[in-house]
């Protein structure tokens, strides 16, 4: 079954984290998922939410009004965006005299905010709607022997109070994707541990510090790879990875995947394709058939 | 339109500290009443090793009235927003909202806002987004930007003007 959605891409990962929007839009729709571009988006907001919460309130369901718009179901891949936007929509069908508010500062750009959309995140597009048995059947290149460690980021998995798509404890999906494609996944201690990424804003040595500790871990527990579904995460454990390792006096050599990269090497799709080559961390350390 | 709206003491801020205000009074006498102080909230933060905060005490300090105190306090700061303490608070408290109404109310009092906030912030009233696009670096050295990869372009508010007029009502606007 087909499937169409609005690929709301936020602001980290269109200016900066292009492996997970490449890899993307080269590997959902081998899964029978139609991306539609649309112009006008913005920032969730989410990481204004300490210097003000109508704020982002307000330009959550901005993007949530837009989509609607356009009659059109929002795919976002990035968790920090997928919790404020889970957030707003939380909010405002529980408080109609906020949502009444919010829709007389939207009338500004002739928007409404309905709350008739749905939003789904990577994970659970995946894991929900395309299933991972459909997702078995179209693995080219089994991902066979390689043990994978997950990282779900704090966004997606909590709070569970306003629906999250994974469980907020034992998150299990992104395993269930990674063995789809013959990978090996091995839960470890470390797993729920928060990657520092928010305090990347004012206090970016101790947010490294965060990333170096988690990614110590995971590299003595023996792991292949890690794996991520966030660009905010992602900048953390990939392209900073280095500066985390001196924060935590260690040699810090681990891959780190977007999922999607995996799922597209799996798919079939070629490397270079993927935004592979900009991967920071030592990716070349797997070998892919 | 600028910055000073959203974050100074100017004449529209009035509003937005009443209403701020608001918020955290409101979960001064309805909330932290439910806290009994069992700190399963401080065993699990992420920011408690780190940076020793400690949530249970934002919630003992707020159910006492202390809240310039924390305003005026850097350890607010340092919250990663992992809602770790909202989770597992079995009487559901929630420290992590406390803490973000208080980092609202020291903006809004117009005490210095720490970090890339304020240029995120001015990022998004000018473009819509915390950040324009970047140039990035491979592995092997090559710099790259958006459209060599074959990207499309980048999505962002068609009418900054109309954008703006909506992001100002925010600073304005009657409870
Ligand atoms: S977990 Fe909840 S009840 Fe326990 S100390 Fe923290 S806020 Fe209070
Ligand atoms: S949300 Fe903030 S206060 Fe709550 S557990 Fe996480 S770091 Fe600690």
């Amino acid at each position: 079954m087909k499937k169409k959605y609005a690929l709301y891409p936020g602001c980290l990962m269109p200016t900066e984290q292009y492996a997970y929007e490449l890899s993307i839009r080269e590997s959902l729709p081998l899964l029978d998922i139609e991306l539609v571009d649309i112009d006008g988006f913005s920032c969730c907001g989410e990481p204004m939410k300490s210097v003000n919460r109508l704020l982002t309130l307000y330009l959550s369901a901005r993007n949530l009004a837009l989509a609607e718009k356009h009659k059109l179901d929002l795919f976002i891949p990035c968790a920090m965006c997928h919790l404020a936007l889970s957030e707003c929509r939380h909010i405002l069908g529980n408080n109609p005299e906020m949502k009444k508010r919010i829709n007389g500062m939207l009338a500004s750009e002739e928007l409404t905010y309905k709350g008739t959309g749905e939003i789904v995140h990577t994970v659970d597009l995946l894991h929900d709607l395309v299933g991972v048995e459909t997702i078995k059947q179209r693995v080219k290149k089994p991902m066979k022997g390689i043990k994978l460690a997950t990282h779900y980021g704090c966004h997606l998995i909590r709070p569970t109070e306003i629906g999250r798509p994974v469980d907020s404890e034992h998150p299990m999906k992104m395993e269930a994707i990674l063995e789809a494609l013959e990978a090996e996944t091995v839960d470890y201690p470390e797993k729920l541990d928060c990657c520092g990424g928010i305090l990347q804003i004012n206090l970016p040595e101790s947010a490294l510090t965060k990333t170096g500790q988690k990614l110590k871990a995971v590299q003595e527990h023996g792991f292949d790879g890690f794996v991520d579904v966030c660009p905010w995460c992602h900048k953390m454990f990939d392209s900073r990875q280095s500066k985390a390792g001196e924060t935590v006096a260690a040699k810090l050599d681990v891959p780190v995947f977007y999922l999607t990269q995996l799922l597209g090497l799996a798919l079939g799709v070629k490397k270079e394709k993927l935004g592979l080559e900009l991967n920071l961390s030592p990716v070349d350390k797997l070998e892919f058939g | 339109m600028s910055i000073v709206d959203l974050t100074s003491m100017g004449k529209s801020q009035t509003e937005l500290r009443k209403e701020i205000n608001g918020q955290l009074s409101k979960l001064q006498d309805e909330i932290s009443d439910y806290c009994f102080q069992c700190a399963k909230c401080t065993a699990g933060c992420e920011a408690h090793k780190l940076l020793e905060l400690e949530p249970h005490k934002m919630v003992a300090l707020l159910k006492r009235g202390l809240i310039d105190e924390m305003v005026n306090s850097d350890i607010i700061w340092t919250c990663m927003s992992c809602f770790k303490c909202r989770e597992r608070c079995p009487q559901r408290v929630a420290p992590v909202e406390i803490l973000f109404a208080l980092k609202n109310m020291a903006v809004v009092s117009g005490k210095q806002i720490p970090g890339k906030y304020t240029a995120m912030l001015q990022s998004i009233l000018s473009i819509g987004l915390i950040q324009d696009v970047q140039e990035v670096t491979t592995r092997d050295n090559k710099t790259m930007k958006r459209d060599e990869l074959g990207l499309p372009s980048l999505s962002k508010p068609c009418d900054p003007a109309k954008f703006q007029v909506g992001l100002t009502k925010i600073a304005v606007e009657k409870v």
